[in-house]
Parts: C-alpha cells; structure tokens; sequence
C-alpha cells in the first residue's frame, strides 16, 4: 500500500521536477512576446535569460511561464511576462544606463533590467517582499541591482538623475521628486489598471521643462474601436 | 402543543435574519460585498434544502419531532457561532479576487458555501417540522416567524453598534440555542444539561474572545496596513459598517496631480469602510492659501468663474470642502449619509482640519445626497460630484450599486438648483475600455439638452489629465473669456482641453497622448445628433442611468461578452464587470441547485397528482412575487429616507410585521376558493397601485421630517404586507387538506423561489428596470391565483 503511495506521489510530482524551464521560457518569449510585437533584442534576450520560475511561490511554478500575472503575497502580483518585456522596451534600455525601480515586488523586472543596463536600484516598501527579493537577486549573481527597502516616493536623490524610471506599483499620483530625478529625455513607465485587468501602461517623457505622457495599451489586445 | 413553540420560533426566526444581515456585514470586511451576496444567496438556498430532506423523510422527523425540534434549533445556534472559526479557516488561503485566475479557489468557495449553508439549514429544518406538524396553527405559527423576522431585523441594528462584527454571529447563537432549550420536553431536561452548557458556553466564549478576520490581502485596507508603521488609530463599528482609520508615514494622497507640481505630497490618516477606501482626511488650516486639488484638472470649475455658494455630493472626508475655502467661497453645503465617518471628522479628527466642518461657512447634511436634493430649494454656482471610478478601475465590483446621484432625474435636480451662471462639475478616472467617462458625459449632454434649448457644445467644457478628465456642464453659455482660462490653465499643468466650444482637434492632447484617438470620436459621438445609434453600436452600455435602472457603474452588455472575451481574453473579462457577472452566476448556480431540490423529493411522493401542479403554481407565485416587492420597496425608500440601513429596516421590519398580522388574521378564514382569490386580488391591486402611486406619494412627501416619514412608510407598506401574509398559511392549510404530504415540498417549493428571486429582481432590474419588478411581482402573484381558480 505505501508503495502505491510513494508511486503516486512520485507521479503527481514528475512535472515539477522534470519541467524544462528553459524550454518553456523559450516559448514564453516566442510566443507571448516576440509575437505580440515586441522587438528590443537586449529584452528579448533578458527575458529568456532570467528564471521566473524562481522569483514566484513554490507553489505557482507551474504557471510561472504562462500568460498571466501570479500573486506573490501581500496583495502583489508578479506580472505577465508580456508587460514586463512591453514596459522594459519602452524605456529602451542601454548597457551603460542607469534605472530606478518603484516596487520591486517579487524582483523579477529589477532582474530583466539588470541584464542589461549598468545599475538598477529597486525600492521596496514592503519589508518582507524586499528582503525576499534582495537574497533571491544576491543568491542568483546580480551585482548591478541593489534593493531598497524604503518609500519609492522620494526616489533615491543621490544616486540620480537616472536614464529610465520604471514604476511598477502605480500610484494614484506621480512623485514629484520622482520626475525631478529623471534625466532630460529620460524615460519613465508606469502601469494603469487592476492586476488582473486590462493595464494599461503610460510613458512620460521629459524634454527639458515639459513633460508630455503618452498612454499605450498593451498591443495585446485589439484597439477597441468601433467599425 | 405549548405556547412556548410560538415563542420559539419567533426567536429562531429572529436570529435567522440578524444571522443573515451579520453575514452580509461580515463576508463585505473580509471579502466584498459582491462575493458575501453569492454566498448568501447559496446559503440560503438552506431553506429550498430542507423542505426536499423533510418531504423524504417527513415519517421520521414528524415521529422524533419533540426530540429533532430542540436539538435541530440548538445545532443551528452552534453553527452560528462556529462560523467565525470556520471562516478563519476557508478565508485563510481563499480569495474570491482570485476566483477567475486560479481554479484551485474554487475548493474553497465550495468549502465556503457549505460552511455558511449549514445554519441556514438546521434553523429551516426546524421551521418547515413545526410547519407540517402543526398546519392547524399555521396562521399563529406564521405570525410568530415573521413578527421574529422583523423584530430580529430591527435588533440587529442595536447589536451593530455595540459590538464588533466578528462578535456578532457568537451572540445572535444564543437566540436559537435559548429557542430550542425552551421546548425541550420534560424527560430529556436533565440528560441535556451538559449539552445545553456547552451550546450556551461556545458562543459566550467567542463573543469575548472573537477570532480576528481574515481580511483578503487585496482589499485596499490589507494593502495599507503592509505599509511601514502602518496602525489602525481608530476602529468604529456601526450599521454602516466598520470604519478603520490608518495612519502609516507612507500614505499621501493627490489624485491625478499635474506633473507640473513641484512641491510635496503631504502624508494623510485614510478611512476605510469594511475594508474599502472610504476617503483621505485632508489635512487643512485656515491659513492655507494653496490646495493641491489647484494642481489637479478637479480645479476647472474655479477657472470658469468664481463660486459663492458651493454644494458637494456625497462630500466623504471634505476634500472638495477644504479646497472651496482655500479658494474663498463662503458658502459651502457638504451632503454625506455616513454619520460616523463625518462624526469623526467633526470630533477624533477635528484637529486634522482646523474644525473645518464648524466653520459658519460650512453648512453639513448628514442625508443621501439624492434625498437632500429632492427636499432642498437653494439655489448654487456650483455642484460638485464626487469623483467617479476609482484609480485603476474596481473590476466592476461596484456594477450593481444603485447611484442615484448619477441619474438623468437627479442631474434634472441638480439643473434647477444652479443660479443662471451656475455649474455642474464631475471629474472621473479615464478608463479603458472607455466606459464610464463616456457615460458622464452621455448623463451631462442629456441633461442640458433636456433643459435648455441652447447648442450643447457651449454649455461643456472638460479637460483631461495624464489620469483624470474632468466635465463642466454650465447653464449659461461659455463665453471665450472662460475657454481662454480653460486654456491658460490647461497649459500651466500639462492637461488637454477635450471640450471647448471653439475646440479644434490638435489640442486635444498636446501634453497626454492616447494610442487609441477613438476616444474623441467617441465624444464627438456623444455630443452629435447621433447620440441614440451610437448606444447602441458601442459595446458597452454609455446609456444614461434612470431612476428605474440606477446602475450608473453597469457597462457589460450581456450580448456583446463573446466579442469581449476575443478581445480581452477569458480570464480578463470577469474583471471588466466583476459585480453583474457574481449575479448572473449566482442566478444560475442556485436556479441550478433549486430545480434539483424541488425535483428530489418528487422521486419519493411520485411525480403527478395529488395537488402537486397547484403546489408549484402556488407556492413559487408568493415566493418570487413576496421578495420582488420587498426588494422594489427596499430601493423606493432608500432616497425616501435617505438613508439606506432606515430604508432597509423599515421596509424589512415593516413588511414582515404586518404581513406577521396578516398571517394572524388568515386563520379566520377558510381556504375556500373564494377568500383565497379574494386575498390574492387585493395583493395584486395593491402592487399596482404601488406601480402608479408609490413614487409620486413619496415625493410629495420628501420634505417631511424623519417621525412623520417613519408613519408614513408604515401607511404605504402595511395594506399589501397585510394581505401579502396570508397566501403562504392559506396555502399550507388548504395543501393539508388536499395532500398533507406535499406540505414540505411547498415549504421547499417557496424557500428556493424566494432565493432565486433576489437574484432574479437584480437582473432584471439591470436589463429593464424596476417598474418591470413590480410588474412581474403581480404577475407571480397572478401565477397564484391562477393555481386557486384551477379545479384542484
């Protein structure tokens, strides 16, 4: 009988063992991001490089490369893998830059930034989520990303002004110091919308003293618009 | 017989429905108000279950009934006070947020149904033996149910305010468990004693030691308390609900501020109400000189011109108040119903805005903003509504709620009580799909072209933000001095004129651009002739709101979800309209669960004759027609009263008290086919007297103070309550006089329809209006007298 068990067991398990991470990741950037328009080749390639299956619960691996946002706790979610790839291509990041995060979250947008730009800082509010997400980016060999635990309000004033502001915890205002840390033509991305709904994302643009947004929805969906 | 069994079940009945509106307060902290009506609504379904298990085992129960009546009773006042531990446990990995994403939630909603099903159940079992054991005295019997019922509705209004909702199912427990010890008989005293200890101490012990509640960790208060330092520094519990106030040095508020603000963005304590964000306590000092609402597209109404007298809907925590004297106008009215938020504000909070609501410049009114409207003759420069949607959309959890400020009557209201130059001003989240800016705007156009005979287009002015648009209706024309400092300030805060008279397309976003320019087509629509076709083309319901259909958050049209599932995907859309979907898969699953209850029992007493098609016919008339007119006048006196826990006591404790004395006086007739269709007849004039009547008697008497209003609503609801009572005892005693055995079939018969019917009056109401309620109210009525006039 505990033979049958163990089997069994074992059976229930074989997937998650066996999974091909990299092969699913693969997928993941064809089919959910390459496909739906998305062609910066330093995001195409960041995006098959980090493991998100490792900066999601344990229990949500299996559906870490579907196509959808997963909760990490605390009300966050990790977001789809398209939004991630669509925000991290419209701040057009270079090696050589550097980037500021609001929200790290379960550290996995820190992650993809920080294959490719010189330095992201990513500031946490919640304690507990920015402590899981420094050990998860130290153990996994990201020297270029530091974590902040502290409020994304004021920025981080003496490390700036930086090339690329990516806020991903939106909120119903944007902070002024924020905008103040942003280079002249620097870019900065937020998301709008309910975790699970339809975000949209909006670029704000600095050129000198204006500032301009622009609202993008996810080319995920069709333009609504009528015949 | 003893007279204690009508005590008994008064007091049953009476922690039935506390139990029940306890649940509905509970299940909206934890969760929403939209998941607590769903798994009501199933738990309800307690009462369609114990009719089918008593018609199949009616021998045994009516046998054993002086033991099963006390010990059915007791278990039912248990299992209220276990609930709170119970739901501790489903709610800790369970979360109806994520019910359409991940399906292992679906466990735990079932575990969920089950859990709040029992009660129910028990304490029905317990109704429906007394029931059919004893149909003689069913019309007493009925009486004591339903005089319980009212009393129990009313009670629970007291219990609100001294006790914390997690007490709440502890100590209405004791109601059924005193009911059953009441009629134990003689032989079992002594052996129960033990038991009845236990039964008595497990709900004393939870009242004062209540487990803590689960509060889902996507409600906006779980997420404020996970900032640093966050603390709950004041805690209200009320008919209203709990309030929560938090202080955390990390909560700032601005909505929608102009990228062009340069200062900083102030720290603010947020009241919460069960759960949700209720509003910021702006910080104020009579000192100020700027306000950053200034910096926000909300300032457009002061650039058009400057306002003396100042009425804000629905005010909340005064942040338009405090605004309006930062910008000098001397005579403001806030309009908010919620006493205990603005009694905080006035007392605990005072010194967080400088007192600013005893200032003499500040006139407050603790009423619904749409009843303050309907009594008051003032004349404004400027009203202001509160700011539609919130920031990043609800998920259409709001969908259902009846918004009768934002109806084309209540817009009507507000015209008449504008000066000559005066303002109607809205502001709103812009959305996507566009939704509810489309339908403001629809509300805004319409009005005007309602009263005025002047072009729209030199009436509406709006503006939009990098988040926010904001509408102006004025009454008189705009005249290009006002569009020139549209302009100017439009420039100074990087927003966008959307509408100006003399408006031309490249201004419109300047500062914000839109991937989707179908916006302003879409506008252009809205303000053309073209109006009418463009509802109905556009794929979300943009149709102003009415009095009879007050869903102003209700945008899904039921025959465009296909087309909105190829465009957003399937496990998107349910977050589009979450409140309309929870309804509709409510509806099906208890329709579901009810055709299966009704059925079952039918395998055992055999499928034809005996009285069975005038069983149905009958039963289910009075169970759908009852709570159809129960839920119309539920929302009828909500503006009467301006209040909705008034509206919803009154009506309820109203209702079932007189319908308690109809049921009383029922026993004196005969169930004869001749007073049955005389009753019956009476109900349905009745309903369409209240089709013709109701609403215009309410108006004119919308002045009146609270007492007279009080006499009233008794003299408006009493006559049809009345004769509504006597149907379901005539029934039953004509039914045991046919077949006795189908007694608990019909009590079955009626339980499930009453359920089904509160989903079913919603549905309707949000596809045809509450008119088409009434109306199906006397036809279901019409159903039962039909199944009277046919030849059993």
């Amino acid at each position: 009988m505990k033979t049958l068990f163990v089997i069994l067991l074992i059976f229930l398990n074989l997937p998650l063992v066996s999974q091909d991470y990299d092969k699913l990741r693969d997928n993941m950037v064809r089919r959910q991001i390459r496909s739906r328009g998305i062609s910066h080749r330093l995001t195409l390639e960041a995006m098959r490089n980090v493991e998100r299956h490792l900066f999601v619960p344990t229990a949500q691996r299996r559906r870490a490369y579907d196509d959808g946002p997963i909760p990490i706790g605390y009300g966050q979610t990790i977001s789809q893998p398209y939004i991630v790839a669509y925000m991290t291509q419209l701040v057009n990041p270079r090696p050589g830059d550097r980037v500021l995060e609001i929200g790290a979250g379960s550290g996995y947008q820190a992650a993809v930034l920080g294959e490719i730009v010189e330095q992201v800082y990513t500031i946490e509010i919640i304690p507990e989520l920015g402590a899981r997400a420094g050990k998860l980016l130290s153990d996994l060999g990201y020297g270029n990303i530091e974590v902040v635990i502290g409020d994304g309000y004021y920025g981080l004033e003496d490390q700036g002004p930086f090339d690329a502001i990516v806020v991903t915890a939106a909120a119903e205002y944007i902070p002024p110091p924020l905008v103040e840390q942003l280079k002249d033509g620097g870019k900065m991305v937020i998301p709008v919308g309910s975790p699970f709904m339809v975000q949209t994302l909006m670029l704000v643009e600095k050129k000198g003293d204006r500032i301009t947004t622009k609202n993008l929805m996810p080319v995920r969906f069709v333009p609504f618009t009528r015949d | 017989m003893t007279k204690r069994i009508y005590f008994s079940v008064g007091l049953l009945s009476a922690s039935i429905i506390a139990f029940q509106l306890t649940l509905m307060q509970l299940l909206s902290i934890i969760q929403w108000s939209h998941f607590a009506y769903m798994v009501i609504s199933v738990a309800l379904l307690g009462f369609g279950a114990s009719g089918t298990l008593l018609a199949i085992t009616r021998r045994w129960f009516v046998r054993h009934i002086k033991f099963c009546l006390p010990v059915l009773m007791i278990l039912s006042g248990v299992s209220m006070s276990l609930i709170m531990l119970i739901s501790t446990t489903v709610f800790g990995s369970f979360d109806s947020y994520l019910l359409f994403v991940d399906r292992s939630q679906i466990t735990g909603l079932l575990i969920a149904y089950f859990a709040f099903f029992i009660p129910f159940f028990l304490g029905a079992l317990a109704l429906g033996l007394v029931y059919i054991h004893y149909t003689e005295n069913i019309g007493r019997l009925y009486f004591a149910d339903l005089l319980g019922s009212g009393i129990g509705g009313l009670l629970v209004l007291i219990f609100f305010w001294v006790l914390y909702p997690a007490q709440l199912p502890s100590a209405i427990a004791l109601f059924p468990v005193i009911s059953g010890m009441l009629i134990i008989p003689v032989k079992y005293r002594i052996r129960s004693v033990p038991f009845l200890i236990l039964a008595l101490i497990t709900p004393l012990i939870l009242v004062f030691s209540p487990p803590s509640l689960p509060v889902s960790q996507y409600k906006s208060l779980s997420m404020a308390m996970n900032l640093p330092d966050a603390e709950i520094v004041i805690k209200r519990s009320s008919p209203y609900g709990q309030l929560d106030v938090v202080r955390s040095p990390a909560l700032r508020y601005a909505p929608g501020l102009s990228l062009n603000y340069r200062g900083t963005v102030p720290v603010r304590d947020i009241i919460f109400s069960n759960g949700n964000w209720f509003g910021p306590v702006v910080e104020w000092h009579r000192s100020d000189t700027t306000h950053f609402i200034d910096y926000t597209t909300n300032a457009l109404p002061y650039h058009i011109r400057q306002p003396s007298n100042v009425l804000l809907l629905d005010s909340g925590t005064g942040l338009f108040a405090a605004h309006a004297l930062t910008r000098g106008v001397d005579n403001i009215t806030t309009v908010e119903q919620n006493r205990i938020a603005t009694g905080l504000l006035t007392n605990d909070l005072a010194a967080k805005i400088d007192s600013m609501f005893h200032l003499p410049a500040i006139n407050n009114a603790r009423i619904h903003s749409r009843s303050y409207l309907l009594a008051d003759d003032s004349r404004y420069d400027l009203i202001v509504l509160p700011t539609s949607e919130s920031f990043g959309g609800t998920s259409g959890i709001n969908a259902l709620e009846e918004q009768y400020i934002m109806t084309l009557e209540a817009l009507d209201e507000m015209w008449n009580r504008l000066s000559d130059d005066g303002m109607i001003a809205v502001t709103a989240w812009m959305d996507y799909p566009p939704r509810n800016t489309l339908k403001l705007l629809s509300t805004l156009a319409e009005t005007h072209e309602k009263n005025s005979t002047s072009p729209v287009e030199k009436h509406l002015a709006a503006i939009r933000g990098w988040g926010t648009i904001s509408f102006v209706l004025k009454k008189s024309p705009l005249t290009p001095a006002h569009t020139e400092n549209i302009r100017n300030f439009s420039n100074s805060m990087f927003f966008d004129p959307v509408l100006l008279p003399d408006l031309s397309d490249d201004e419109r976003s300047v500062y914000n651009q839109l991937e989707d320019d179908a916006f302003f087509g879409y506008i252009d629509r809205i303000m053309s002739g073209d109006r009418e076709s463009f509802y109905r083309e556009y794929d979300f319901n943009i149709r102003p709101a009415t009095d009879n259909i007050p869903y102003f958050s209700q945008f899904l049209k039921l025959s465009r979800y296909n087309r909105m599932q190829e465009i957003f995907g399937q496990s998107t859309v349910p977050f589009l309209e979450i409140g309309y979907l929870v309804v509709l898969l409510t509806f099906f699953q208890i329709t579901a669960a009810a055709v299966i209850l009704i059925l079952v029992p039918l395998l055992v007493i055999g499928w034809t004759g005996g009285g069975k098609l005038y069983t149905v016919l009958h039963f289910s008339g009075i169970g759908l027609g009852f709570m159809f007119i129960e839920i119309t006048l539920i929302q009828q006196f909500i503006l009467y009263f301006g209040n909705p826990i008034y509206a919803a006591a009154a009506v309820l404790s109203g209702m079932l008290i007189c319908s308690g004395a109809g049921s009383l006086v029922s026993s004196k007739l005969n169930t004869g086919r001749r007073d049955i269709i005389r009753v019956l007849s009476m109900v349905i004039f009745f309903i369409i007297i209240y089709i013709i009547l109701l609403t215009p008697l309410l108006r004119m008497t919308m002045n009146l103070s609270l007492l007279p209003k009080i006499f009233l609503s008794i003299v408006f609801i009493s006559p049809a309550a009345f004769f509504m009572g006597m149907p379901f005892p005539l029934g039953l005693r004509k039914l045991s006089g046919i077949n006795p055995t189908l007694l608990p079939w019909a009590w079955g018969i009626n339980g499930c329809l009453s359920v089904i019917s509160t989903a079913l009056a919603t549905i309707i109401a949000v596809e045809a209006g509450y008119l088409w309620v009434m109306l199906i109210a006397a036809l279901s009525y019409g159903l039962t007298l039909i199944a009277n006039v046919i030849k059993t």
